[in-house]
């Protein structure tokens, strides 16, 4: 199994690319790995070059390129030569931490899609107050529209994955909606509760609202890209906001709350370390013919290795096949 | 390669990838209106194009391209 990995992308790159890769060649010996970008700054951070090959490229889609601009017009870069590689089977997955847009560009019209797939959606793992196995919450903003089918399809390949990568054997799929009884919603979140009620081989539960995101009351979360991306916002927003007014509330408010702030910081440490899904590894494209993965930016070596280990479990349980065989069977139905 | 031959390939990958039937087809389909393509599906094509005949296409005339016909008159005015 090989893995084409865009080097360059990310805010540490190729630092924390090169670390988090070496440690996942370590960790399974059956995995390959082609690192693609500036091969100087590369081999300044790799130690063995065991199962690691290098195509050097000097040229890197940058974080405020224009997404489907830069894929046509950077041919060289590394994330268009890392997905070229996936599309002509040279390799089995992509990986990058680098432009969001541009690797969602680059899944979709380089990689492909599965062509019973109408639209591709973009896949996070959010955590969750009862489980470290988190929420996948799907699509968070690959799409602005969605039509019901889409919703569907979401609701199938983001169950096949759960099952697969998260041994959740049966999956909680829930639909992100404006109120819970059957009937809320707009027409297109009317039609979506059907038809995922009568979908075979999904365990879905209902509606969702927002403020229950994080409950752990759902495996899977379906929305259209547009609602998922503005949810997702909030709650990384208000996350950040609360935490730096708490910093402020402690350490900003004299001697004796500074010195509670002492007593109850393990117990912070605690609640951070509940909210941390660097485990889960990154956010995945899914819809496509293989795995296309990206981690943040700003990740650091530990999660470039668990993305690595999520895309491994997903090539050894050929995740993308399964979708691809449901959605034929569906069709044939 | 002849307008004809080009409108046979240009057919031949509508047919492919929006699932419709050959003989529905004339140079005055439009993407967006008859076969109810959106952004992604158009960008879609426009590369599919590029790969099958070689071609490169600008942003800028891609735009252009709303109907089959001006597919084929795109294809056969820029053939290398």
């Amino acid at each position: 199994m090989k893995i084409a990995v865009d080097a360059m992308g990310g805010d540490n790159a190729p630092q924390v690319v090169v670390e988090g890769i070496e440690k996942a060649r370590d960790e399974w010996t059956d995995l390959e790995f082609v690192l693609y970008g500036d091969q100087s700054k590369i081999k300044k951070y790799l130690k063995n070059s065991d199962r690691i090959e290098i195509v050097h490229t000097d040229e890197e889609i940058l974080g405020t390129d224009e997404p489907v601009k830069a894929i046509r017009s950077k041919k060289n870069s590394s994330m268009v030569l890392a997905a070229k590689a996936v599309k002509n089977k040279e390799a089995d997955a992509l990986f990058s931490l680098g432009n969001t847009g541009a690797l969602l560009a680059s899944g979709i019209f380089i990689v492909g899609r599965i062509k019973q797939v109408d639209r591709p959606a973009l896949m996070p793992t959010l955590p969750v107050i009862n489980s470290s196995l988190g929420v996948n919450m799907l699509d968070v903003g690959a799409n602005a529209e969605a039509k019901p089918a889409y919703l569907q399809q979401w609701a199938v390949m983001g169950s096949i994955y759960a099952r697969d990568v998260k041994k959740i054997k049966n999956p909680r799929v829930a639909l992100l909606n404006n109120g819970t009884e059957e009937d809320k919603g707009d027409p297109t979140h009317k039609d979506a509760y059907k038809l995922l009620e009568n979908t075979e081989g999904i365990n879905f539960i209902g509606n969702i609202e927002s403020n229950n995101i994080l409950a752990g009351e759902a495996d899977i979360i379906v929305t259209d890209g547009f609602t998922g991306n503005a949810a997702l916002k909030a709650i990384e927003g208000t996350a950040t906001i609360l935490l730096k007014q708490m910093k402020h509330a402690l350490l900003d408010n004299g001697i004796f709350t500074k010195m509670g702030a002492a007593i109850v910081a393990p117990s912070l440490r605690g609640l951070r370390d509940m909210f941390d899904t660097s485990k889960a590894g990154g956010a995945v494209l899914l819809g496509l013919k293989s795995p296309v993965v990206k981690a943040h930016g700003a990740a650091d070596s530990e999660t470039v290795f668990y993305t690595v280990k999520q895309i491994y479990d997903m090539l050894l349980n050929d995740t993308v096949n399964k979708a691809n065989k449901y959605f034929e069977q569906m069709s044939k139905d | 390669m002849s307008e004809q031959e080009i409108y046979d390939k240009i057919v031949g990958l509508i047919t492919d990838k929006f699932e419709v039937e050959a003989d529905s087809i004339s140079k005055a389909t439009s993407f967006s209106d008859d076969l109810d393509a959106d952004s992604i599906d158009l960008v879609e094509f426009v590369l599919e194009l590029e790969e099958e005949f070689d071609a490169e296409i600008p942003d800028e005339d891609a735009e252009k391209i709303t109907t089959v016909g001006e597919a084929v008159d795109y294809i056969k005015d820029h053939q290398k």
